[in-house]
């Protein structure tokens, strides 16, 4: 939500103070914190670190949710947040857990992923107008759950914001690629490099894409008309 | 008008002067000084963070100084000039009610600016200090070393130092109004705390009011209204949170922000000499 948004829907109180109005059904109490909330979520990042280094991701994860309530407004704590409950929490429970099936110990680990992913969606809804959320939502659905269509979507999400890198406008068609939707990340890559026009900005490494151009239609024409290519 | 304005200049440079030689004052500015540069020791986390509790910590402490300040330097005001009896020799001279109290206020206006000023400098420091060091560890790649040059030099700082200097400017008006009324520190103190408090609750409790569909009855907006009337809404300072989180905050934001700071103060400051000019002394 933009600040005019904000502003024409809540009149005219601050940015936080309308974050807090959507949490206040967990804790009237919460606002008395007042201008120090920044302190108290600050703190609460800090126990979240202390519980990580002890591996206690309960702990880990309440203070995160906390922190994140306080200060909805700063990326960086869901991005922190959703990269401990999505990453080290998970492989945690994957590896390191004393459970001895291992099936038990996948869906664990499965739970904490999908907890930094329910995390990350949260995070996209308080800031939407930045791109890293989406990235790293994109980030998630390919590195932790597999789901390579979804990571395409968010990649495009994120390429919609103002501030996404350079390089990201590329990662949509390694994922549609790796979706096996080589068709589609043909498409996008061709349509990609028509956009870049006749002399394009080297950070959005132009060579790079006429190469993947290149390899997908090399291996669209080298697999046979039955194949199951989409 | 011209005479007008010099004896509330003259009786803001004695509060100033008053206020500099006590060593509360210095102790809590020491005390303030000292959080922000306790501020420097979160060495575990990534720059951005580094960088916003730095921030968080530097803007806290400066709150929290100019809050005790402001609470303790207009506690002292009229309570403290009448204990004393200073304030018959003053109300003697040929200086009107409305100007011992307007000087009274610019005074501890003036003592609340020097210390943002001071602390903000420390803030300043410190920021300029962490960034040689991160630049040095971590910078090695240049456009990492632009981010974290982005990151310590960020000219919104400034907004966020005008909203903490307005902020106590409410605070220090609210402090002369109840010091106007009160008969002793103890009250001038407790009073304005409770408004503090209340003036961050309202606008979370209002909203949650209104939305329960509980304040359907006039009575109950009434009250609703008169107290968003009465009392300031802290929490529209909370824009200092999206500043350190480094999103964008417009200078028109702010500035509205600030114009409605003067008005309240204007509006304090009116009932503060309206209670003073019918008060026995």
């Amino acid at each position: 939500m933009t600040e005019s948004q904000r502003k024409n829907i809540y009149g005219f109180t601050g940015p936080t103070a309308v974050a807090l109005r959507e949490k206040v059904g967990q804790g009237l109490a919460l606002a008395t914190l007042g201008g120090f909330r920044g302190l108290a979520a600050n703190a609460l990042m800090l126990e979240a670190h202390g519980a990580w280094e002890e591996q206690q991701w309960v702990r880990v994860r309440s203070a995160l949710e906390l922190a994140t309530m306080l200060q909805p407004r700063v990326v960086v704590f869901w991005d922190m947040a959703s990269w401990h409950l999505a990453w080290n929490a998970a492989v945690s429970a994957e590896q390191y857990s004393g459970e001895s099936n291992e099936t038990r110990r996948r869906m664990e680990a499965r739970r904490w992923v999908e907890a930094g992913r329910d995390l990350l969606e949260r995070g996209t809804k308080a800031v939407p107008e930045k791109a890293i959320l989406f990235q790293r939502l994109g980030d998630l659905y390919w590195q932790r759950m597999g789901d390579y269509t979804s990571a395409a979507r968010y990649y495009r999400e994120a390429l919609t914001k103002g501030d996404a890198p350079p390089y990201l406008e590329r990662f949509v068609g390694y994922a549609l690629d790796k979706a096996g939707d080589k068709k589609g990340a043909l498409d996008y890559f061709r349509e990609l490099r028509a956009k870049m026009g006749a002399a394009p900005d080297p950070l959005r490494r132009p060579e790079v894409v006429d190469r993947e151009i290149q390899r997908l239609e090399k291996e669209i024409l080298s697999t046979p008309k039955t194949g199951k290519i989409k | 008008m011209i005479g007008g304005t010099r004896r509330v200049l003259a009786v803001a440079g004695n509060t100033f002067l008053e206020a500099v030689r006590q060593k509360v004052f210095a102790v809590l500015l020491l005390f303030g000084l000292v959080m922000v540069g306790g501020a420097n020791y979160f060495t575990e986390f990534s720059y951005q963070e580094q960088f916003k509790f730095l921030k968080d910590l530097g803007y806290a402490s400066i709150g929290l100084t100019g809050l005790l300040i402001g609470l303790l330097g207009a506690a002292q005001l009229i309570p403290g000039e009448i204990e004393r009896r200073t304030i018959l020799t003053a109300l003697c001279r040929p200086l009107r009610r409305w100007e011992f109290i307007w000087g009274k206020y610019l005074g501890l206006l003036f003592l609340l600016f020097v210390m943002v000023g001071v602390m903000s400098a420390a803030v300043w420091g410190v920021l300029h200090w962490k960034e040689g060091q991160l630049i040095a560890s971590e910078g090695g790649d240049p456009a990492v070393a632009d981010l974290i040059r982005a990151e310590a030099r960020d000219p919104r700082m400034l907004q966020a130092v005008l909203l903490v200097g307005v902020k106590l400017a409410v605070v220090a008006a609210l402090a002369v109004f109840f010091s106007t009324i009160a008969t002793s520190t103890t009250f001038v103190v407790a009073m304005t705390l409770m408004v503090y408090l209340i003036g961050h609750l309202q606008s979370v409790a209002r909203e949650q009011w209104l939305e329960s569909g509980e304040a359907t009855r006039w009575l109950v907006k009434s009250f609703l209204v008169l107290v968003s009337l009465l009392i300031p809404d802290f929490n529209l300072y909370n824009l200092i949170d999206e500043i350190v989180a480094g999103n964008a905050v417009h200078w028109k934001a702010t500035l509205e922000v600030t114009g409605y700071s003067v008005v309240y103060i204007f509006i304090l400051l009116g009932a503060a000499t309206l209670a003073f000019e019918g008060r026995d002394i």
